[in-house]
C-alpha cells in the first residue's frame, strides 16, 4: 500500500489527524480548561465565592447531610427494571454507603450516597443507585442541583465523555482519539527528521501553508513529552472502561484476589444484615491524621467513605488529600465503624503502584502548585494550537486544486475546523454570558445553559458552513475572522456581566486576593485582546497574504 | 523499507489497514493483557499489581500495534500477529485461568 515507512506514517499521520483532530481538539481544549475548573465553578456560582475549607465535621455536619440525599431520580426509575418487585419509596431507599470528597481548590463540598436495590433479579449485579450533592461545609447548606458547575461538572466530563452517553460511546471515541494522538506524534516525529530545527522555525511572513506547518511543528515539538504523557496517562487512567478484563474474563481472579484481600485486612466486602450503630468519625478522621503525622507527612483529608452503613460490618476509610505531591489521594486509614478501632493501614506503595500513582497523579493534578498548573493550561493550549494549526495546512495544500476541480473536500475540512477550534471557544464564552444572565432562581438554569452551550456551536457550525463560499476560488473563509471577533466581544460581555450581576468587578477581586475569579476574568479579557488582534488581522492582511499565497503557489 | 512497486491505495486496502489497526490492535490487546495478567498472577503476583503494571503498558503496545499495522508490507501478516495472536493469546489466558480458581 506505501512505498516507504516514511510514506506509511505520513498516511496515517495525516488521514488519523484528520478525522480524530476535531475530537483531539476538544479535548485539549475542554481538558486545558479543567485545570481550572474549581475556579470556573467559582466564577459560575457566586454563592460559592469563598475560600477553600477542608473536611467538615463528619458527627455535627455531614452525617445529617448525607443522611438527607435522596437517589437520583433518573437512575431510581431506571432501577425499576432491575428488581422482582415494585421499589420503596425513593425517601425510603436504605443508604448502603456514603463518600465526601475535597481538595484544596473547592470551597464547597461533593457528598454522595449508594442505596442497595431490595429484591435484585441478578443479586450478582452491582444493584445500586446513587445520588448526590453539593453543600456548603460552613453551615451544611445545600447548593441547588439546577446551580451547573460549569468548570468540574460540565467541561470536564466533556473533556473525556463528550457527554455522549448512549453506551459510553464518548468515553471510546475520546479512548479511540487520544491513541491517534500518539500514534500522530510518532509518526510525526519520522515525517520531520530535521526535528531540532523545526523547533526553533517559525516564519510568519510566508505563506500561511508554511506558516501554519512552521507552527504546526513547533508547538509539536516543543510540547511533546507534554502531549504524549497526557494522552498515555488519559489512556491509563480509564484503562477499566477500555480494557475491562477484570469485571469479565479475569472476573474469577478479581473476585478471589478480593476474598483474600478482605481476609488479610480484616475490610468486610458484604453487609453483615444486623443494624448497628455508628460511633464518633470525627474521632477516627483524628487519629488518621495523628498517623499520617507520624508517618511525617501530616495532611488534610481528601476523601472519605462510610461503607455497609448502619450495619454491623460498618466501616470507615479516611484518605489524605495529595496535596503536597503527584497523587489524588492515599494513605487510607481504614476503621470498624461500630467501635472506631483501626482494622488495616494502607502499607507503604509498591514500585508499580507509586509509579502509577504518579503518571495518573500529573493528569489528575490534584497537587497544590500554581506555576505548574498555568504551565499545563499552556501546554494544553499549545496542543489545540499545533491541531488548528494542522487543519489550516491540510486546507492551504489543497484549496487550490480543490477549487480548480471543485472538489468540496477543502471547504468541508475548514468550516468543520472553524466549528470545532473557533466554535468551540464562542460556544463556552456564550454559556459563561449565560450563566450570568439566567435569573438565579430560574427553575431547570442548568438546562438552559447547556442549550445555550450546543445551540451555540451549531449555529457556529452553520456559519463556518455558510462562509466558505470564497474558498470556490481558494480564498480564505471570512468565519475564520468574525467568529474571532465574536470571540472577543463575548468574553469581555462575560466579564462585564460578572460585575453587573455579583458586583465583583476586578479590581475587588485582585485587591481581595480572590483569585479564582480574578484569574478567570483576567483570562478572559487577555483571551479577548487575542482574538481581537487575530480578528483585525485576519482582515487587515486577506490582501496581502492573497498576493504572497498566490506568489507562493505561482512559484510551485 | 522501500517496496518498488506498492500496491494501489484501494478502497478495500485502507478499510482492511484500518480495521486492522483499531479492531486487531485492540484483540492482540486484550489477550496481551489477559495472558499477561493471568500469567503474573499464577507467577505469584498480587492480582492488582499485575493489573496495574500491565495497564502502564498496555497501551504502549497498542500504540506500536498500531504504527506498525501500516508501516507493515504484508496486510496479511499484520491480520495473522494481531487478531491471531490476540485470539491465541486470549485463550491461553482463559485455559490458564480456569486453572487458577
Amino acid at each position: 500500500m506505501f512505498s516507504s515507512f516514511r510514506h506509511s506514517m505520513t498516511w496515517l499521520h495525516t488521514w488519523f489527524g484528520l478525522v480524530l483532530g476535531y475530537v483531539l481538539v476538544v479535548v485539549f481544549f475542554f481538558g486545558s480548561l479543567s485545570v481550572f475548573d474549581r475556579e470556573i465553578d467559582r466564577w459560575a456560582i457566586p454563592s460559592s465565592r469563598f475560600e477553600a475549607q477542608p473536611m467538615p465535621s463528619f458527627d455535627r455536619l455531614l452525617e445529617p447531610a448525607f443522611r438527607s440525599i435522596l437517589p437520583d431520580e433518573a437512575e431510581y426509575e431506571a432501577a425499576d427494571a432491575l428488581v422482582t418487585q415494585p421499589l420503596p419509596p425513593r425517601e425510603q431507599l436504605e443508604p448502603e454507603e456514603w463518600w465526601a470528597y475535597t481538595t484544596h481548590r473547592d470551597p464547597v463540598l461533593g457528598i454522595g450516597a449508594g442505596f442497595g436495590l431490595p429484591h435484585p433479579k441478578d443479586p450478582e449485579a452491582h444493584n445500586h443507585v446513587h445520588g448526590s450533592m453539593t453543600i456548603d461545609p460552613r453551615s451544611g447548606k445545600v447548593i441547588p442541583s439546577d446551580q451547573l458547575a460549569l468548570g468540574s461538572g460540565f467541561f470536564y466530563p466533556l473533556h473525556y465523555s463528550l457527554h455522549i452517553e448512549w453506551l459510553g460511546l464518548g468515553y471510546w471515541i475520546v479512548g479511540l482519539a487520544a491513541l491517534v494522538m500518539l500514534a500522530a506524534l510518532v509518526s510525526g516525529v519520522v515525517m520531520h527528521r530535521k526535528v531540532f530545527r523545526e523547533l526553533f522555525r517559525f516564519r510568519p511572513q510566508k505563506r500561511t501553508q508554511r506558516s501554519a506547518l512552521d507552527l504546526h511543528n513547533l508547538t509539536g515539538i516543543v510540547a511533546l513529552p507534554f502531549h504524549f504523557m497526557f494522552a498515555l496517562s488519559g489512556l491509563v487512567i480509564f484503562s477499566g472502561i477500555y480494557l475491562p478484563v477484570a469485571d469479565t474474563m479475569l472476573k474469577p481472579l478479581h473476585d478471589a484476589h478480593e476474598k483474600e484481600e478482605e481476609a488479610q485486612t480484616g475490610l468486610p466486602h458484604d453487609a453483615a444484615g444486623v443494624p448497628a450503630k455508628l460511633v464518633s468519625v470525627d474521632a477516627m478522621v483524628a487519629e488518621a491524621q495523628r498517623r499520617w503525622a507520624a508517618r511525617d507527612m501530616a495532611g488534610d483529608v481528601g476523601f472519605l467513605v462510610v461503607n455497609h452503613v448502619d450495619d454491623a460490618n460498618l466501616t470507615v476509610s479516611v484518605y489524605r488529600a495529595g496535596t503536597d505531591r503527584i497523587a489524588s489521594v492515599g494513605e487510607g486509614v481504614h476503621f470498624k465503624g461500630t467501635t472506631g478501632e483501626v482494622l488495616h493501614e494502607d502499607p507503604p506503595q509498591t514500585q508499580v503502584s507509586s509509579v502509577n500513582e504518579f503518571v495518573t497523579g500529573l493528569h489528575l493534578q490534584h497537587f497544590k502548585h500554581w506555576l505548574l498548573r498555568w504551565f499545563y493550561f499552556v501546554g494544553g493550549l499549545a496542543g489545540c494550537a499545533c491541531i488548528a494549526t494542522g487543519f489550516i495546512f491540510f486546507v492551504e495544500k489543497r484549496k487550490r486544486q480543490h477549487a480548480a476541480s471543485g472538489a468540496g473536500g477543502s471547504r468541508w475540512v475548514d468550516a468543520l475546523a472553524v466549528a470545532t477550534v473557533t466554535g468551540m471557544v464562542v460556544a463556552t464564552l456564550a454559556m459563561l454570558v449565560a450563566n450570568r444572565l439566567l435569573s438565579e432562581d430560574l427553575a431547570g438554569r442548568d438546562g438552559w445553559e447547556k442549550t445555550a452551550f450546543w445551540g451555540t456551536w451549531l449555529l457556529a457550525f452553520f456559519h463556518a458552513a455558510l462562509r466558505t463560499t470564497p474558498m470556490r476560488e481558494a480564498r480564505r473563509s471570512p468565519a475564520w475572522s468574525e467568529q474571532c471577533a465574536l470571540i472577543a466581544v463575548l468574553a469581555v460581555c462575560a466579564v462585564l456581566l460578572n460585575w453587573i450581576s455579583t458586583g465583583d468587578h476586578l479590581l475587588r477581586t485582585i485587591g481581595a486576593g480572590y483569585w479564582p475569579v480574578a484569574g478567570i476574568d483576567l483570562t478572559l479579557l487577555v483571551g479577548a485582546v487575542m482574538a481581537a488582534l487575530t480578528a483585525r488581522r485576519l482582515w487587515s492582511s486577506t490582501p496581502r497574504q492573497i498576493a504572497i499565497d498566490a506568489r507562493g503557489a505561482a512559484y510551485e | 523499507m522501500t517496496s518498488p512497486h506498492p500496491s494501489p491505495i484501494t478502497a478495500r486496502v485502507v478499510v482492511s489497514r484500518v480495521a486492522a489497526s483499531t479492531l486487531g490492535g485492540y484483540a492482540f490487546c486484550w489477550g496481551l493483557s489477559t495472558l499477561s495478567m493471568s500469567s503474573l498472577v499464577a507467577l505469584g503476583m498480587d492480582f492488582d499489581e499485575a493489573y496495574t503494571l500491565v495497564m502502564l503498558i498496555v497501551f504502549l503496545v497498542f500504540l506500536t500495534a498500531f504504527c506498525w499495522a501500516f508501516a507493515a508490507r504484508s496486510l496479511r501478516a499484520v491480520w495473522l500477529v494481531l487478531a491471531g495472536g490476540g485470539g491465541a493469546m486470549t485463550v491461553a489466558a482463559w485455559l490458564l485461568t480456569r486453572s487458577l480458581v
